[in-house]
């Protein structure tokens, strides 16, 4: 079973932070992550879908049941969504099988059994989590999330607490049995591999409002904003001001975009390389902060105002080097929408 | 449209129930106390009120109290903070075995301490009182202790170590554990003013002075020769100011205790042997566990064996003689008291459940509320218990009940429910909020997600706080005094059997209720096969 979830208008006031108004619509069987940086709401949100939050106004669907609205509050256990916390929240004097059982009462024993099997965790059916590794804890609770049959599947930092050897195989169990379900699934993270490596749609959160929605594909290799570039990508945002028809940054004078609002000079790695001679056009002096070495060459950090840009370069040069860089292809403009903008 | 499914309706008919519960022998015999020393046979009067401020043998009293507190409660630091601090961090000899002893002292009604002094020496008055009663609730001090020091990751007192040295390190040590023990020392100050029994006990038997909650009482007994209304209400009105003066003690331990979380431990505290003082340093939790466990078992089993009658040499023969009479005179009563006890300990977690849940993620302020009990004497609140359901009125509406088992095990569930409720709110407290929020998602009736996710994991300290609350149930003396069937219970006879020269049959029946005491909290590690756990 999988269901479609639809969360319109929704705003809610928590102790000075206001989450929303949001407006968004996960399509039956898509895997959509939640990302953005800490104190966002993307936690929040999910509680608010998974019903331990009520909400101030807007409302929330689950297939075609309203679960939330004003003055509406349905039960969590009667939303058909199952739930994996950040650090397992297991119930610690249940054995592993135990768990299944309970959290699945149609389950039966064989068939929660299989399921261990299948997780791995076969020989640890009848052990408590509290002698079970972080991965293998993390495993059973997403084996509890799923026993049910959710249509819905929420996904709080699942990685977080799983050492990095780890992560490919609960990323790869969790890809396989929600794929084998087609179950809808939302992930909520602040880290952008595990947001890529889980979903297929990415929603940009921050201090509670909505920044960007699309495809993961489209967010990193076009994103819109400044912002989007900045925590999905890593990349350097420059200043950018206004001049009349024109832009100017640190790197020159650029034509402005014909949308109005504040911009920023995103560089992206592999946007700059160090200039060959001094007379390039669209070049700029940054400062080397270090320059570590890898299988191809150089991987330089250097600072430029308040930022860090990274780039590759051929060989190694002393820390505090004033190094020229230019620009490998067109100005990349964007607008910027600061967090305080976006309150 | 609020749909919530069957998710509340569990939890919501035993908090209420044990809400009424206290409403009705705890807060209603209070309320009835205070207003009756303001409503006069002719209306409004402060009448009585204005007399405490000129009584100079209340405040004679009131000085005698704190005195008391003050010089018990800095044994109790001494005893308990000590032996926590040799035996877990470091390292006298024993430390072992004498670590989980350390919690024994609160088993022996400290009336037996008191019988064993009076038989040993003739020493009375303010100092062997101070001493008894330090000793006595020592433990309090003690386990709050081996908390705190437990609760300090070992790296961070290694660091003060290095960077400071030995002596600085101990005195960081100190600070970190301050809240714990501050807490267990105002707890133990509480019970040493609130005490009766003892300093009634050693004040009759040599010079007088009295403390204030001593004051209470005799003034409670002799009323009927007042005649004003002033005369008639003193005891409450001395009694209600110095409840609330314990209250704000209660409320300034509750808070510290909360303010020392539990760290989250990576590395245990190490132990610093301390090299060849610790042989002296043994004497400390010896002479602690001496006087306040050995003394008053050797002196029973003295008694038993015919030292009261002046039998030289003591016999076997008599021993046997004793435990002949006690099993026709007190075995009887000593069943009474097993049945009342644990009749009590099982209501007191009915009780406690609900409210401790209540108070640990709901409702902050109810933690305060249950335990008003423990800042009240117990003989306020037995006076409290018969003025409130004496009344005629009430007599006809509850029929019998007054004089039942039944209004014992209320009157002693009262008194003892903040000791459960407390322990398992802090249980409580301690489990993720996210494990129960999986539970609701689960699609079962409210009722088994109750009992498999929120009892189920609190077995063990249900267990601990039930254990509890049975070995003080079988150890109290005030509330026996004052409710009428629990003066059939053994403790109150074995008082009265001792104030009249029966000392060889309630030797073996006090040795009886020493055992239990101690034997009952040993169960589940002697049937488990388990190591004691130091100071648990």
């Amino acid at each position: 079973m999988s269901l479609q979830v639809r969360i319109q208008a929704l705003h809610l006031r928590r102790a000075g932070f206001t989450l929303g108004p949001l407006d968004i619509e996960v399509a039956a069987s898509t895997r959509l992550a939640i990302v953005g940086p800490s104190g966002s709401g993307k936690t929040t949100l999910l509680r608010c879908v998974a019903g331990f939050e009520r909400v101030d106004g807007g409302s929330i669907r689950i297939g075609e049941q309203l679960v939330a609205a004003d003055r509406v509050h349905l039960d969590p256990a009667l939303r058909g969504v199952g739930m994996v916390f950040q650090d397992g929240a297991l119930w610690t004097h249940m054995t592993a099988l135990q768990h299944l059982t309970f959290a699945a009462p149609g389950l039966g024993k064989a068939a929660a059994l299989a399921l261990l099997e299948r997780a791995g965790l076969g020989a640890q059916a009848h052990k408590k989590p509290p002698r079970m590794s972080g991965g293998e804890a993390q495993r059973l609770g997403l084996l509890r999330a799923l026993a049910p049959g959710p249509g819905v599947l929420l996904l709080d930092e699942p990685l977080r607490s799983v050492d990095v050897h780890q992560r490919d195989s609960l990323v790869t169990l969790l890809r396989e049995l929600t794929g084998e379900r087609r179950t809808t699934t939302i992930l909520v993270t602040h880290d952008r591999d595990e947001a890529l490596a889980l979903a297929d749609e990415l929603v940009v959160l921050c201090a509670g409002k909505l920044v960007e929605h699309g495809t993961a594909a489209a967010l990193v290799q076009r994103p819109r904003t400044a912002f989007t570039a900045a925590f999905l990508l890593g990349a350097a945002c420059l200043p950018a001001r206004r001049d009349g028809a024109a832009v100017v940054t640190p790197f020159g004078s650029f034509p402005a975009p014909a949308e109005p609002g504040d911009l920023r000079h995103v560089l992206l790695p592999g946007d700059v390389a160090v200039a060959a001679d001094s007379t390039a056009n669209a070049t700029t002096t940054a400062r080397l902060i270090a320059a570590t070495p890898d299988a191809t060459g150089f991987h330089l950090r250097l600072a430029l105002g308040d930022q860090v840009v990274h780039c590759r370069h051929d060989r190694a040069l002393p820390a505090d080097t004033m190094v020229r860089l230019v620009l490998n292809g067109p100005a990349r403009l964007l607008p910027w929408q600061a967090p305080a903008a976006l309150t | 449209m609020i749909r919530s499914g069957h998710r509340l309706c569990w939890s919501r008919w035993p908090l209420w129930l044990a809400l009424a519960f206290l409403f009705a022998f705890v807060l209603a015999p209070l309320a009835l106390l205070a207003v009756g020393t303001v409503q006069g046979p002719d209306g409004f009067t402060l009448d009585a009120w204005r007399e405490l401020a000129h009584d100079e043998n209340a405040l004679q009293q009131l000085r005698a109290s704190l005195a008391l507190g003050l010089a018990a409660t800095t044994i109790s630091l001494l005893c308990g903070g000590g032996h926590a601090w040799l035996t877990l961090h470091r390292g006298v000899p024993g430390a072992v075995w004498l670590a989980p002893l350390g919690v024994a002292p609160l088993a022996v009604p400290p009336i037996f301490i008191a019988m064993g002094l009076a038989d040993v020496s003739d020493t009375t008055g303010f100092w062997p009182c101070a001493w008894l009663l330090g000793v006595a609730h020592a433990p309090f001090v003690a386990v709050l202790a081996a908390r705190g020091l437990r609760a300090i990751d070992g790296r961070a007192f290694e660091s003060a170590l290095l960077l400071r040295g030995g002596a600085r390190a101990e005195l960081w040590l100190l600070r970190a554990i301050l809240p714990e023990l501050l807490a267990g020392c105002l707890l133990a100050f509480l019970f040493t003013v609130a005490d009766h029994g003892v300093p009634e006990f050693l004040t009759v038997k040599g010079k007088t002075w009295h403390t204030y909650a001593e004051g209470i009482f005799s003034r409670w007994t002799r009323r009927a020769v007042g005649t004003t209304f002033a005369e008639l209400q003193s005891p409450l009105v001395a009694a209600l100011p110095y409840v609330a003066g314990l209250g704000c003690l209660l409320y300034a331990a509750l808070r510290l205790r909360a303010a020392a979380p539990d760290r989250g431990v990576l590395r245990p505290l190490p132990v610093r042997p301390l090299g060849k003082l610790r042989w002296p340093a043994l004497l400390l939790p010896l002479g602690y566990l001496g006087f306040g466990l050995a003394l008053p078992v050797v002196v029973l089993a003295r008694w038993v064996l015919g030292s009261a009658q002046k039998l030289e040499p003591m016999s076997l023969q008599f021993a046997q003689q004793s435990y002949q009479k006690a099993v026709s005179e007190g075995v009887p009563d000593l069943l009474h008291s097993i049945v009342l006890a644990a009749g009590v300990a099982v209501l007191v977690l009915l009780l406690a459940l609900p409210l401790a849940r209540a108070s640990a993620r709901r409702w902050p302020w109810l933690e305060l509320l249950v335990a008003i009990p423990l800042a009240l004497p117990a003989i306020l609140l037995g006076i409290g218990l018969v003025r409130t359901y004496s009344d005629h009125f009430l007599l006809r509406w509850c029929g019998d009940f007054y004089d039942t088992w039944g209004f014992a095990a209320c009157g002693y569930a009262a008194r003892f429910v903040p000791f459960a409720a407390l322990t398992l709110a802090a249980h409580v407290r301690r489990l993720p909020i996210a494990a129960e929020e999986a539970g609701a998602l689960v699609p079962r009736s409210a009722t088994v997600r109750a009992l498999r996710l929120h009892v189920r994991p609190l077995a063990a300290s249900s267990w601990a706080a039930g254990v509890l609350v049975f070995v003080l149930a079988l150890r109290e003396l005030d509330l026996a005094v004052l409710l009428p069937a629990a003066n059939a219970t053994a403790v109150r006879r074995l008082a009265n059997a001792v104030h009249f020269q029966h000392e060889d049959w309630s030797g073996v029946i006090a040795l009886m209720i020493l055992s239990i005491a101690v034997l009952v909290p040993l169960l589940p590690a002697i049937l488990a096969g388990r190591k004691l756990s130091s100071l648990d």
